[in-house]
């Protein structure tokens, strides 16, 4: 139990960034930059699931975009035909978007490596089709409920009606997402997971259920892509079907290498680099193709520089400086 | 026996027989041949960018995201050259440079630096490529609609009452060719020989003395030929513009997968049924809202029939 709760140093200044980002961030950000950080919340918590499936198991999964847009789907369906609260929206739509990813996951886990990657590029071009052809619930009549011209409200949740409220109310369901993902690690799962990353036969030979531990990991991803698209659909009261395009998928999973898939610190790095930089490219006036070089050219270098990511090239320079970290190598 | 071996040849028979007879049944014949024949230009597009992939892929290792992007570059150089009023065949030709040297650009110059990390990263470090690429046309040339034409658009010629403009039948011819080319070319050449080793054991090819470097350059260099002409060809018969060019490389992937990525007169059949059961989606008022969704749908119960009756496999790299 002591060590289920033990908080390591990087557990510290992960929880110290979350208290800076509740407390602090939301009174400073102006309403441009509070609908930023709030889409960066939302998309932390979806490169959370990607970064993790890829750090554990060495799965790849090119559709947690898509997986975002069924989550953001369903809270919309559910807050348009029924009168739930905000949070009973958020968890049926994150379980729904689990299950869609179980689903999604069985026959593709027989697969490895970069099938099992090209299997949900797939999914994620499917569902981009879906999603242009049907478009999001925004009131409408019937099972699609689309409606032309300006749509029904979207209910937040009581207790963050305000901006400010909501990126809090972000940012502590994103610190709920990491604890998630290290509790399991911490766990039953996390053990036969590193025993799969080592070997799935080794795995096997131990007693592991090779499926079910891979299927679980794509369910958490799953669940968590799911809240992040409800989350999404909270912040800006409707969606369109641009932000869950194939190329997205496959691009958050780009930055999440970029950032590095190991530590959290890298799936915010990740988060930053696909929200934060293109705003600010954008109040500097760069023309917004010329974002796409400068975005293609940063993940050019830092795939061939940095295998651990940019977290791990920080990390890495940190642990230089730390005399303890020294003397031990010594 | 005969049904083991020719057992999967038979279903997807049966299949296509069945789907067009499905999608096309009350139609008036002309119209379903209509359909299936613009659906085999499509499929030849789809085909002739999943065999650049496999190609590329076979020989080096890298899944190339980035062809779409090379192909849209040459393509809109094409455009360029003709908006000047430079002689049409030389935009053509200069398409298929472009989009060469584009291509050849990434090998020699990036692709080594990559050369050991796992393939799913060399496939995402392409698409960073793509988007330097989509990003400095779509720079260069502003949101307009713009078109390419080619001489045998003009020209029809009467196949069983249908009227076929020459672009779809030289596409449909190309893509063939191609595939008869390439594989002689793997099969009969020095260099053919010595790219089929590198895709059988790389190591052991370059402990064998295989010049790697001179291996893998001509085998960007065909993948960089190869997305050129596709993106011409798309231009023409789809859209010319930018991020849609760039974008059928996932099109193109699915119908690599039908050739689990390594046999390239599977990948053809399968881009072309592709082309073909989308378009005859058209005449389903239900599916013809998703009707791009087809490729993507076929190469998903591709790889899941391929997977039949295996457990979990081991070993082996990826």
């Amino acid at each position: 139990m002591r060590h289920l709760f033990h908080v390591t140093p990087s557990g510290w200044a992960g929880l110290a960034t979350a208290a800076f980002g509740i407390l602090v961030l939301p009174s400073l950000a102006s309403s441009y930059w509070l609908s930023v950080f709030t889409s960066m919340g939302c998309f932390l918590l979806a490169i959370a699931g990607v970064a993790f499936m890829y750090a554990r198991l060495g799965m790849v999964s090119l559709t947690q975009v898509g997986l975002m847009g069924v989550g953001g789907w369903i809270a919309l369906r559910l807050n348009h035909a029924f009168d739930f609260p905000f949070e009973v929206n958020l968890a049926l739509a994150a379980t729904a978007t689990m299950i869609f990813g179980w689903i999604l996951a069985l026959p593709a886990l027989r697969m490895r490596g970069l099938y099992l990657a090209l299997v949900t590029l797939m999914a994620a071009g499917g569902l981009e089709i879906i999603f242009a052809t049907f478009q999001f619930p925004n009131g409408g009549a019937g099972f699609w409920g689309v409606q032309t011209g300006s749509g029904a409200a979207f209910r937040r949740p009581w207790i963050a009606q305000s901006p400010q409220a909501y990126l809090r109310y972000v940012i502590a369901c994103a610190l709920l997402g990491f604890l998630c993902i290290e509790l399991h690690r911490r766990l039953q799962p996390g053990r036969a997971w590193a025993l799969i990353r080592r070997s799935e036969a080794a795995a096997m030979a131990a007693g592991v259920n090779v499926t079910l531990y891979k299927t679980w990991a794509f369910g958490i991803a799953g669940l968590l892509g799911g809240a992040a698209g409800a989350l999404l659909a909270g912040s800006l009261g409707l969606l369109d079907d641009g932000t869950f395009r194939a190329s997205e998928s496959v691009m958050i999973f780009a930055l999440a290498v970029v950032g590095g898939a190991h530590s959290w610190q890298g799936a915010l790095i990740a988060a930053v680099l696909y929200k934060v930089l293109p705003a600010l490219l954008n109040i500097w006036g760069v023309d917004a193709n010329l974002a796409f070089v400068i975005f293609g050219a940063g993940l050019l270098h830092a795939v061939i520089t940095a295998p651990q990511g940019i977290a791990g090239q920080v990390l890495e320079g940190l642990g230089r400086l730390s005399p303890k970290r020294g003397a031990k190598d010594a | 026996m005969i049904l083991a071996r020719y057992g999967n040849w038979l279903l997807w028979a049966l299949l296509m027989a069945g789907l067009i007879g499905f999608f096309g049944w009350g139609g008036r014949p002309q119209m379903v041949g209509l359909f299936i024949a613009s659906g085999l230009a499509v499929g030849s597009l789809y085909a002739l960018a999943g065999i650049g992939i496999v190609v590329l892929y076979r020989a080096t290792g890298v899944l190339n995201f980035a062809g779409g992007a090379a192909g849209a570059a040459g393509a809109m150089t094409a455009w360029q050259l003709t908006a000047w009023g430079f002689w049409e065949p030389l935009g053509w030709l200069a398409c298929l440079l472009v989009a060469t040297a584009i291509t050849l650009f990434y090998g020699r110059l990036i692709a080594p630096r990559l050369a050991w990390r796992e393939t799913v990263v060399k496939a995402v470090a392409t698409l960073g490529f793509a988007l330097i690429i989509l990003g400095a046309i779509s720079f260069l040339w502003a949101d307009d609609p713009r078109s390419i034409s080619l001489p045998t658009d003009a020209i029809g010629v009467r196949l069983l009452g249908m009227r076929i403009t020459a672009t779809r039948l030289l596409l449909f011819a190309a893509s063939i060719g191609i595939v008869l080319g390439i594989w002689l070319f793997l099969a009969r050449t020095t260099i053919g020989l010595q790219m089929r080793a590198l895709a059988n054991d790389r190591d052991l090819a370059a402990l064998m003395g295989i010049p790697i470097l001179r291996v893998e350059t001509i085998a960007w260099g065909i993948a960089g030929l190869l997305a050129g002409f596709t993106g011409l060809m798309f231009a023409d018969l789809i859209r010319l513009e930018p991020s849609v060019i760039t974008f059928m490389v996932i099109p193109g992937i699915a119908a690599a997968i039908c050739g689990r990525l390594e046999n390239l007169a599977v990948v053809l059949i399968g881009g072309l049924s592709m082309g073909v059961i989308e378009n005859m989606l058209t005449m389903s008022p239900v599916l013809r809202g998703v009707r791009p969704i087809a490729p993507f749908v076929i190469a998903a119960l591709v790889l899941l029939y391929y997977q039949r009756g295996q457990r979990l496999t081991f070993g082996g790299r990826d």
